[in-house]
């Protein structure tokens, strides 16, 4: 074999031993951990906070909490909605993330997005003289005093009044729903429109 | 019809010199009524991937081979395929008179001429090559591959399409891409190999376990991509094509050259595709469209005993999936599911909104041989894959993807075909195998995959033993594995599992000549895989499911499930997956008909899988929840096909898929199994046409039946209203009952006039409405109605085919 042939061999090992070079480079046995993330998506905790509105520290407060997320833990509905008769209450919401450290506020991001975003509301018929009827589950036109508008005049719901009347209800029901509506949120869009983000039912007593 | 005789003169020259790679093959392509030569046919050395292209007085040359006996492939457009077998060491000139037939395009069954992968030779197999792939270039691997019988796939939508053999899918289905094993997310049903049909010279599946040759998880089979072959000494060929489509609106580019000289080859190819919104007969499929563009390239040197190969390919993919098919709640899920049409309709638009995947695929590698009559041949791979991909939901911030991965792979194979030994033809090889799986940061989401390493160590052997037209065949491989994993639980505290697994993978076949006219091959093969990462690891939501891996869910005291904690794999009952493949076909020819029998029955060990469990009350309301699980299965089945040439110009092939699958441990069935099928083929090979050089029609009717074996219905409201109560022990359901049977009709046509080749072809002529089992759109949407397709290719240079 004459010196061309072997310098052509000696190319060709060159070739194959770079491609493996080549290939080795990102190689090192790594041990990395994926970062911590600010979990944005998750709900363990929503707080209803009934305020009078001529008392500001009347405050009637009802939690629910998933403490593990998405896991299968149940949901717990952790206290019952008392509210006083005859009296007129700001209904607002703290909804958070507490699998975090400090929890992540999804309220406020729900705000941002609040053109997304729409509570409905369903309940004993007649709990109340003012929405009066049993929400707008049923129906997206019946009555819910929104007090809140997003950037289309539409109807968002982390701000609504509610007034008690003077007869009394026992063992009620007070549903809220907040429904994630990208895209889809016109002003005939239902509780059945897009996706949902808590479906929370409480026991509410006007006494 | 006009009937031309193809007569091949080959006066071979044997070239005795000291150098063994000094054979070469030379002659002239004729047709035989005119007498007149044929230019720009392929010619092509069977196992020495040594080709040409016949030059404008038909004559070819192949020199550098180190075999004396050569088997020589002329194909040609619009004459039939013809082979011819010469000894140089005769130094005979001689003349062979080829069959007389009709002037034929490419028939879509090439098994008459199967090269066979070492390894495989007894393992029921199926070729395509470009002829059949060119027809629609824009659909998926798998979409392509379905056609052939035992072969489904199941699919996400129109985009995300996983191949499925005899039931299998997944990563339990190997796709190899140009030698490599494809390194991409191979888990759960929405993420398809990222494999560019258009550039793919030609695909081969493989129906049984061919674990020993290709590696783990090649429990139900293989999918082979094989890409330009690179030539030597063929001519300067390029190729424009374009196409368009009326469903989806789409259209696509490509464009592929190469040439081949003494000592060196290349190619280079690129494609383009867009298609918008896909529509059914009553409604658009609201995000449906696809963008992707590909890039290859390859680059050959040959100088006597060694070969030496590098490609680069790249493809840049974003799938949009169904708008309508998310849903984060029990109350969205089942309004979403027991709606006739999508919840969501929007006019048709190209544009891709989330849900929507983006991909981008890095594969390089590099190829050396050394061949040496003493020894044989060697053959040294090294690969590297870097896979990109990025999911987005809808969700409030959907802006940042919600899974963001990046997955790098690296292979090297050494493998020896040593020269024939005590008669035993045999490969022994060793691989090394390496995955390094990162999460990247930025998605406001725990990671649902964690990162993590793999590294496989794996070395097989593989013996044939020839008697008369009877082959032996056994292989062995040994693979050790070993994997570290680290991950976030919610609360985002860090989990680790290190864990690894040996296994041995064994096959043994055989084919027997059982007369003329019949032949016979078995193989019973067995194969293993680790569970995937999804499969152990996932937590939580993804599309519309909230599912728990292996290791995150457990059993407290009281025998309540709990997730609280990822459970180190040690403290499992955690197996791999071992299957037994056992596979049979019977091929019987007569006259014009030809019978091929494939019957197999596949029992796989920890088998596992995918079911709903319970319903959770969450704070978004009650959620189903689907774990996975681990059970004994089997699968019975047959791919049965009848080909029959009716006269000179038409054939029909009937083909029938059928599928017995059953979860042994709790006797019951097992869910999205691919139903029964029964299609035919009529082709009218018509040669010259009209004004067209040639032109061939296809009509194929085909019923898809409905899958009777499938889990009973038990719709969401029932879970969540309480009717139906799931536990532990309850039998296995889905949510809506497997879809109705359905009848479609496709039509092609192709056709060739001079260097202008192409196909308009129809699918779904009839418009039907259907929905299919193996589609997760299923619960939501019904598919694509009728397509039309205009495909064109136009040929500079010489003519340059798949063979």
């Amino acid at each position: 074999m004459n010196t061309f042939f072997k310098l052509r061999n000696y190319a060709l090992i060159a070739l194959m031993a770079s491609s493996v070079v080549l290939t080795s480079c990102g190689d090192d046995d790594d041990d990395d951990v994926p970062e911590p993330v600010n979990e944005v998506e998750v709900i363990t905790d929503v707080k209803l906070i009934f305020t009078n509105s001529n008392d500001a520290s009347d405050v009637v407060e009802a939690r629910a909490q998933d403490p593990d997320g998405q896991g299968v833990q149940e949901l717990a509905i952790l206290d019952t909605i008392n509210l006083d008769t005859s009296k007129t209450y700001i209904l607002t919401y703290e909804i958070f993330n507490n699998l975090e450290t400090p929890g992540e506020d999804i309220g406020a991001e729900i705000l941002a997005e609040d053109d997304e975003h729409q509570i409905f509301f369903s309940f004993t018929d007649g709990a109340f003289s003012s929405p009066t009827g049993n929400g707008n589950f049923d129906n997206a036109a019946d009555p819910i005093n929104y007090n809140d508008l997003d950037d289309n005049n539409i109807e968002v719901g982390l701000n609504t009044t509610w007034t008690t009347p003077s007869t009394m209800t026992a063992n009620g029901s007070f549903r809220a729903r907040l429904q994630h509506q990208p895209g889809v949120k016109t002003a005939t869009s239902t509780v059945n429109t897009g996706d949902t983000d808590f479906d929370l039912e409480f026991v509410i007593n006007i006494q | 019809m006009f009937l031309s005789f193809l007569m091949l003169l080959s006066p071979i020259v044997g070239l005795s010199q000291s150098d063994s790679c000094n054979y070469s093959v030379r002659g002239t392509v004729l047709d035989v009524k005119t007498k007149k030569p044929i230019p720009y046919v392929n010619v092509v050395v069977r196992g020495a991937n040594r080709g040409t292209v016949t030059d404008i007085n038909g004559a070819y040359v192949i020199e550098g081979l180190c075999s004396k006996v050569n088997t020589v492939d002329v194909s040609g457009f619009g004459y039939s395929d013809s082979s011819s077998t010469s000894n140089t060491s005769q130094g005979e000139t001689q003349n062979i008179y080829l069959e007389q037939k009709a002037l034929k395009l490419k028939t879509v069954n090439v098994t008459g001429k199967l090269e066979k992968k070492k390894g495989t030779e007894t393992i029921s197999q199926i070729q395509m090559g470009q002829a059949e792939l060119s027809i629609d270039p824009t659909r998926t691997l798998a979409s392509a591959i379905s056609e052939q019988q035992g072969v489904s796939f199941t699919s996400m939508g129109s985009n995300v399409q996983l191949p499925v053999i005899h039931g299998l899918y997944g990563n339990r289905v190997l796709v190899l891409n140009n030698g490599m094993k494809h390194g991409f997310q191979n888990w759960g049903t929405d993420h398809a190999p990222e494999v560019d049909i258009a550039s793919a010279s030609r695909i081969t599946i493989l129906k049984g376990a061919a674990g020993v040759r290709f590696g783990p998880e090649a429990l139900g089979g293989a999918v082979i991509v094989e890409s330009d072959p690179l030539n030597l000494r063929n001519p300067f060929n390029a190729q424009v094509g374009a196409g368009y489509q009326t469903n989806g609106r789409g259209y696509n580019s490509s464009l592929k050259l190469g040439q081949g000289f003494k000592k060196w080859s290349y190619f280079v190819n690129g494609s383009f595709t867009k298609i918008g919104d896909r529509e059914t007969p009553d409604y658009v499929l609201t995000n449906s469209g696809k963008e992707e563009n590909t890039f290859g390239a390859g680059l050959r040197f040959y100088s006597g005993n060694w070969d030496a190969k590098v490609y680069y390919s790249y493809v840049n993919q974003n799938l949009a999936l169904l708008r309508s098919s998310i849903a984060h709640s029990g109350t969205a899920l089942t309004q979403a599911i027991n709606s006739e049409e999508p919840v969501i309709i929007r006019p048709f638009s190209y544009d891709i909104a989330e849900p929507n995947q983006l991909v981008q695929h890095h594969f390089a590698k590099a190829e050396v041989s050394w061949k040496n009559d003493k020894v044989g041949k060697l053959t040294m791979r090294a690969g590297r894959q870097i896979n990109g991909r990025q999911e987005f939901d809808v969700r409030r911030n959907s802006e940042l993807p919600i899974i963001d991965l990046e997955l790098s792979t690296t292979d090297y194979q050494l493998d020896w075909k040593h020269k024939p030994w005590m008669g035993l033809d045999g490969l022994i090889g060793v691989q090394y195998f390496y995955q390094d799986n990162n999460n990247n940061p930025g998605t406001g989401t725990t990671p649902f995959i964690p990162n993590y390493n793999t590294d496989r160590y794996s070395a097989f052997l593989i013996e044939s033993k020839t008697f008369g037209k009877n082959i032996i065949e056994a292989g062995v491989r040994m693979d050790f594995e070993i994997n570290s994993v680290r991950g976030r639980e919610v609360n985002q505290s860090i989990f680790r599992d290190e864990y690894d697994f040996a296994n041995i993978t064994t096959t043994v076949g055989y084919v027997r000549e059982l007369s003329e006219k019949s032949s016979f091959r078995t193989n019973i093969g067995t194969a293993w895989r680790t569970p995937n990462m999804a499969e152990l690891f996932s937590f939580g939501q993804h599309g519309f499911k909230t599912q728990f891996g292996l290791l995150r869910y457990y059993f407290n005291e009281e025998g309540e499930v709990r997730t609280d904690r990822v459970v180190p794999i040690a403290e499992s009952e955690i197996e791999p997956e071992v299957g037994y493949k056992f596979i049979n076909e019977l091929e019987h020819k007569s006259g014009r008909n030809r019978h091929t029998l494939t019957a197999y029955s596949h029992y796989i060990e920890n088998f596992i899988f995918n079911r709903p469990y319970a319903v959770i009350s969450t704070i978004r309301g009650p959620m189903p929840v689907f774990i996975y699980d681990q059970a004994d299965a089997l699968f019975i089945g047959f791919d049965y096909s009848w080909n029959r040439s009716w006269t000179e110009s038409i054939s029909g092939t009937l083909g029938i898929s059928y599928l017995w699958s059953t979860n042994m441990s709790k006797n019951e069935p097992l869910i999205n199994q691919p139903p029964i099928s029964a299609d035919y083929r009529l082709t009218w090979n018509q040669g010259e046409f009209w004004w067209f050089t040639a032109s061939k029609f296809t009509v194929k009717p085909r019923y898809t039946f409905q899958q009777f074996n499938a889990p009973r219905e038990v719709p969401p409201e029932d879970l969540i209203d309480g009717t139906e109560i799931i536990t532990n022990d309850s039998e296995i359901f889905d949510f809506k009952a497997a879809p109705d049977g359905y009848f479609l009709l496709d039509l092609t046509w192709q056709f060739e006039l001079n260097r202008l080749s192409g196909s308009l072809s129809v699918n779904n002529l009839l418009n039907a409405r259907y929905r299919d089992y193996l589609n997760e759109m299923r619960y939501f949407a019904n598919e694509p109605g009728r397509n039309i397709m205009l495909n064109l290719r136009y040929r500079i240079g010489a003519n340059q085919k798949g063979s």
